[in-house]
């Protein structure tokens, strides 16, 4: 077990200030109360001490005791307990089974001689049921077998108020509100002594062991348990707290919180209340009395007085010592005014304000108090812990928490330290104690991280909010230069940086590193980085660039706040040529950007980020909207490569395209380039559409001009010729905007047939078309897709008229081709629809077999069957139509209409006048004006329409 | 100190491995584990409510404890060891009256651990006599043993105990639900056995609150006696 060093041991009273002279006398009880510290003996002494506290600069106290007086009592017994009342001035003392009130300055007894009879102990009720501040609740166990009494002691009397029997011998008390804790002979009991009601506790054995019951706070107590345990229970009879483990034979038990001392024959040990941990150990030989005396005089009360001359605001803090010529002032430090503040405070706001507007108080000029506020949490921490042999009194001086906590963290006990701060939340004010709490935190982290239990830290570092800066400037380099950053003081850690942390051992530094890449990487988008996101940005860039992280391009290229000239420097040391061009272009400074990556793509620096550097550039420049840059790097992107180049202007937002993009200067740009500029065009033309004869001429052109140009070497690439070929004839025959008659001059006689049936198509000239089709060609598959590609949109006959040309050219008379016939009956038979079969008939020469045009001859009379049969349905069903006309009509005119005064007009509701009227099919009958007036029929009766 | 709801508490004979379960479900681990002294104690978050599970002392030194310990619990664990009989009947004999100080609608759980021990088919019959220093100190060479406690013995237990109890068995989880065999050093059923036991103590948790009289004091109920003028200033 580590330990802690927790309490200091310093004397307050040595023997030789005990008469000294007298040998027979030793030490029987303590009370300290304040300044004051009483010491009975057991020759039957009080002494009193006053005692004077001197802090050293090492953390510690020293303290020294002045003797004031002392006081035989008059009895042959030895004083066995004292207690202090200073809200009444008063010191019970407990001699020979009776409580003498004696004056706590002088040790003289009350004049009235009030004392309580018959007690074998006491206990003081620090959690008084009573709201009257003028007196103390005292418990005692009775001489009297199995009985406990309870008193109320004022300032010269005493008062019985309870008297309770127990079920066993009461050893040993504890008292807080109506509760008390009793050790009995064979077990430990909580009796509410109001209700009567009792809980038992635990068994234990007062045969073996001295029993020890002591409150430790409101409605808990400490007990010394079997096995030597001390045992936490509260009033309700439950633990709440696990047990600390003392050894078998402790006499005595103190609280300081967060700390349980506990006294035996040969040492002092100190338990944490919080881990139940064994913390320290002072030895301490011949030791037989323990206790604390918590310092209830450090509460603060605010009050506000109305005095004669207006409003008094006073902040008090009880026990400070206040001038005396300050009449207010003398008025309020009064011990007892205090303790009154304090009592009724607790009770009710409100109700003391009766009890305190005393003659006296109206007699200084005071006219009423108005308010008590009581600031709760200024308790110091822990009282004072006290320690005696028979000889000598001392005391156990505790450490301040923070100092405690520092130790545990130098020692890297982070957990403890953690606990310990923890647990002194509620001791220390709220600000001071998240300050502390959370520089411990960060601290703690600090010492984790050292350890490279990065995990802890962060969640550390977190919970402490640190200002990532502490952990930034850890890392040589990293904060920028002109970050303002200072470490805090003092220091959060001992180191000077990382190498010194790691002691130089790379991989431990690679390890930081990481850590600090995702940790920043983490919070840099958290309140965490607000003030700082710069510090954080350009660190981040740093590690990355350093690491060669891939994320060094994400971080750059996503919002961030890296600093241009520190990041700018780092980048160019560690070559991320790239990663600055980047960095460049965030800062708008595009030019310096592509300058950058032109220089890495024609060779001039080395960075091998991207590969495909080139397109990034193209890529960055079609959507760059500097339009100037794009004009300057135009030339050497279409250097480097046409087809990619050009993307430059064709992937351009259309809505960028205006202005000084617009396609004259573009093209004009682009007459270097041949293949850029065809790359161009059919961007206008086939992709965006442009509507605009000199494109289209263009690009035809510049089709043309290609497929003339590859023609010599035409076998060696003929797919190629063919592709571009492919565009041309795609062009023509799509486009309707070139100038038709300016092609056909440039590609006649160039030996382009299909090209100029194409433009002859055009021109409409469809016999001179299908002619070369035919003819030139031979080519009849595509003369029929010429007749079906220059129908297209037509209405029928155009359509019958060119099938009917091809036809007879086919057909025509002259030296006989057996594929043209071959070729004619394969049109007729596969588009037999588009002939007029009577007229074909008559062109087709007689010789020709049945067999031949079957598919064509039976789809011609399929066809004329068909027509003549759907022309016989509809003939008939326009006669039954007739017919159904008829019928109504014979239907209508075949009753008579009676009109009579009782019939009413269905329009208007009125009768009929004239003799003429209208009906409607359904019956309804209305005047001929209604019926004007109105042309729908009037809402009708039942089903019927008007035909 | 975050104020515990409710609380679990763990009974059982000693080297049953009572410490050793609630080493196992907090910390994730099975260390060795000496003798626990009095008692210990954890806070557990489940939901919106902390409940407090208490490890007890099996020593008949502490026995004394146990119904302090046990005194407003929410649930008790019973915990026996499936290769000793003994500490089956121990849970019955001893423990089962310190549960008396337990709130009346206690749940109650009855645990067989060391399950890892028991040789599942009883080939050879190599019974262990005498309980050697806890499970935990004898590692991984531990000898296999064929099942002493048959899990019905259990549950017969835990009927008895809603007998004791004058409980109906309608009214409480049954037996199936309440009794489980577990193995701190392999994990087996143990986050099973605690958190069927917290989803059980949440709802008795919020119904003790929604019953229970207040537990602060009324002090502008409270009388103030007589006052009488102070001589401080005289």
């Amino acid at each position: 077990m580590m330990s802690t060093k927790a309490f200091t041991l310093v004397s307050a009273v040595e023997r030789e200030l005990l008469v000294g002279d007298k040998e027979q006398g030793h030490i029987e009880c303590v009370e300290c109360c304040g300044k004051n510290l009483y010491v009975g003996t057991s020759d039957c002494i009080v002494y009193h001490f006053l005692l004077e506290e001197r802090a050293q600069p090492a953390g510690t106290a020293t303290f020294s005791a002045t003797k004031q007086l002392h006081r035989h009592l008059g009895f042959r017994k030895p004083v066995s307990e004292l207690r202090a009342a200073s809200a009444l001035n008063r010191l019970l003392v407990l001699c020979d089974n009776s409580i003498t009130l004696v004056n706590m300055m002088s040790l003289e007894p009350v004049p009235s001689g009030a004392r309580i009879k018959g007690a074998v102990a006491l206990a003081l009720n620090e959690n008084p049921v009573s709201g009257d501040p003028f007196c103390v609740e005292v418990c005692i166990i009775s001489v009297k077998r199995r009985t406990i009494q309870v008193f109320l002691v004022y300032e010269d009397r005493v008062q019985i108020v309870r008297e309770v029997s127990t079920p066993e011998q009461p050893l040993a008390v504890a008292v807080d509100g109506h509760f008390l804790c009793l050790a009995l002979t064979t077990q430990y009991i909580i009796l509410n002594y109001n209700t009567g009601v009792a809980q038992d506790l635990f068994p234990y054995c007062s045969d073996e062991k001295r029993p020890i019951v002591k409150r430790i706070g409101r409605q808990e107590f400490l007990l010394a348990g079997p096995g030597g345990l001390g045992m936490f229970a509260t009033v309700a009879g439950i633990s709440q707290r696990a047990p600390v483990h003392w050894s078998e034979n402790v006499i005595g038990a103190a609280i300081c919180f967060p700390y349980v001392i506990a006294l035996d024959n040969e040492f002092i040990t100190v338990h944490s209340m919080l881990d139940q941990q064994q913390k320290q150990t002072l030895p301490f030989k011949e030791g037989h009395i323990l206790q604390d005396f918590e310092d209830r005089k450090r509460r603060s009360f605010c009050c506000l007085l109305r005095t004669g001359d207006g409003l008094l605001q006073e902040h008090l803090q009880t026990g400070a010592e206040l001038k005396a010529s300050e009449p207010e002032r003398n008025l309020l430090c009064s011990s007892s005014f205090v303790d009154c503040l304090h009592r009724v405070s607790q009770v009710k706001r409100g109700q003391w304000v009766m009890g305190l507007a005393t003659g006296q108080v109206n007699s200084r000029g005071c006219k009423e108090m108005i308010e008590v506020t009581p600031r709760p949490g200024r308790i110091r921490v822990g009282g004072r812990v006290i320690v005696a042999t028979s000889k000598g009194v001392y005391i156990l001086v505790p450490l301040p928490l923070e100092k405690q906590i520092q130790d545990l963290l130098a020692s890297r006990r982070v957990e403890e330290a953690l606990v310990l701060a923890k647990g002194a939340r509620r001791n220390i004010p709220k600000e001071k104690f998240q300050v502390m709490y959370r520089r411990i935190l960060q601290q703690a982290g600090f010492i984790q991280f050292a350890q490279l239990q990065f995990l802890e830290a962060k969640e550390l570092f977190r919970s402490g909010q640190l200002d990532v800066r502490e952990l930034i400037s850890l890392y040589p380099f990293l904060l920028p230069t002109s970050s303002s950053f200072t470490r805090s003081h003092p220091p959060l850690h001992e180191y000077a940086d990382l190498n010194q942390l790691t002691q130089g051992d790379q991989e431990k530094m690679a390890k930081c590193k990481r850590f600090l890449m995702s940790y920043l990487n983490e919070v840099r988008s958290t309140e965490v980085a607000n003030g700082y996101k710069e510090d954080i940005d350009t660190a981040l860039l740093k590690l990355y660039a350093e690491a060669d992280h891939d994320s060094l391009l994400d971080l750059l290229v996503t919002e961030n706040s890296c600093l241009l000239t520190d990041s700018a420097a780092w980048l160019e040391k560690h070559k991320k040529y790239f990663a600055l061009g980047l960095l460049y272009h965030y800062n708008n400074q595009d030019a310096a950007a592509v300058q950058l990556w032109v220089n890495i793509v024609n060779g001039d620096i080395h960075d091998s980020t991207r590969s495909d550097l080139y397109e990034y550039v193209v890529d960055f420049l079609t959507y760059s909207l500097d339009q100037e840059l794009v004009w300057k790097y135009a030339d050497w992107v279409l250097q480097k490569s046409e087809e990619v180049g050009v993307q430059v202007f064709t992937r351009r937002p259309l809505d960028e395209q205006q202005n000084s993009f617009n396609p004259d200067s573009i093209i004009t740009c682009l007459k270097k380039y041949p293949k850029a500029l065809v790359k161009y065009l059919e961007h206008l033309v086939i992709d965006r559409r442009l509507q605009k004869e000199e494109y289209h001429t263009h690009l035809a052109l510049l089709y043309l001009d290609e497929v003339l140009q590859q023609r010599p070497g035409a076998n060696s690439k003929g797919a190629e010729a063919t592709e571009t070929q492919a565009k041309l004839r795609h062009l023509l025959q799509k486009s309707d905007l070139y100038r038709v008659h300016f092609l056909i001059d440039r590609v006649r006689g160039a030996d382009l047939p299909m090209e100029s049936a194409i433009l002859h198509g055009k021109l409409e000239e469809h016999e001179e078309a299908l002619r070369i089709l035919v003819h030139e060609l031979q080519d009849f598959s595509a003369a029929e897709d010429y007749c079906l590609w220059r129908s297209e949109g037509r209405d029928p006959p155009y359509r019958q008229r060119l099938f009917h040309t091809l036809l007879a050219m086919y057909l025509q008379p002259g030296p006989s081709v057996p594929e043209l016939a071959v070729a004619a009956t394969d049109l007729l038979n596969h588009h037999a629809a588009e002939f007029d079969a009577a007229h074909v008939l008559q062109l087709l020469p007689g010789t020709w077999s049945v067999q031949l045009l079957r598919p064509f001859l039976t789809g011609a009379v399929r066809d004329s069957v068909h027509a003549r049969r759907t022309t016989q349905v509809a003939l008939g069903l326009a006669k039954s139509e007739n017919l159904i006309y008829k019928y109504d009509k014979m239907k209508l005119k075949g009753s008579s209409v009676r009109l009579s005064d009782k019939k009413l007009c269905q329009m208007c509701q009125n009768p009929f006048r004239e003799p003429v009227f209208v009906r409607y099919p359904n019956g309804g009958l209305v005047h001929t004006h209604c019926a004007a007036g109105r042309h729908t029929n009037p809402s009708p009766p039942g089903p019927g329409a008007r035909t | 100190m975050r104020k515990p709801d409710g609380k679990i508490v763990l009974l059982g004979d000693m080297n049953v491995g009572k410490t050793s379960l609630l080493q196992r479900y907090m910390e994730r681990r099975f260390p060795d584990t000496v003798s626990t002294v009095g008692g210990a104690f954890y806070l557990k978050q489940w939901r919106s409510y902390n409940i407090s599970i208490w490890d007890t002392a099996g020593r008949e030194q502490f026995h004394g404890l146990g119904s302090m310990y046990c005194r407003g619990a929410t649930a008790v664990i019973l915990i026996y060891d499936v290769n000793h009989p003994q500490s089956l009947l121990e849970l019955e004999d001893r423990f089962l009256g310190l549960t008396d100080t337990a709130s009346t609608d206690c749940l109650f759980a009855i645990v067989g651990n060391k399950v890892d021990l028991v040789e599942e088919p009883a080939a050879e019959d190599q019974r262990k006599d005498g309980r050697g220093p806890g499970v935990a100190g004898r590692g991984g060479g531990a000898p296999k043993a064929p099942r002493q406690v048959q899990p019905e013995d259990a549950a017969a237990l835990y009927r008895k105990i809603l007998k004791y109890k004058m409980l109906d068995e309608k009214d409480v989880p049954a037996a199936e639900q309440m009794c489980f065999e577990t193995s701190a050093k392999t994990g087996h059923n143990v986050d099973l056995l605690f958190e069927t036991l917290f989803d059980l103590v949440v709802p008795v948790i919020s119904r003790q609150r929604a019953q229970g009289p207040p537990q602060t004091v009324d002090i502008t109920s409270y009388k103030t006696p007589g006052q009488t003028p102070s001589g401080c200033c005289a």
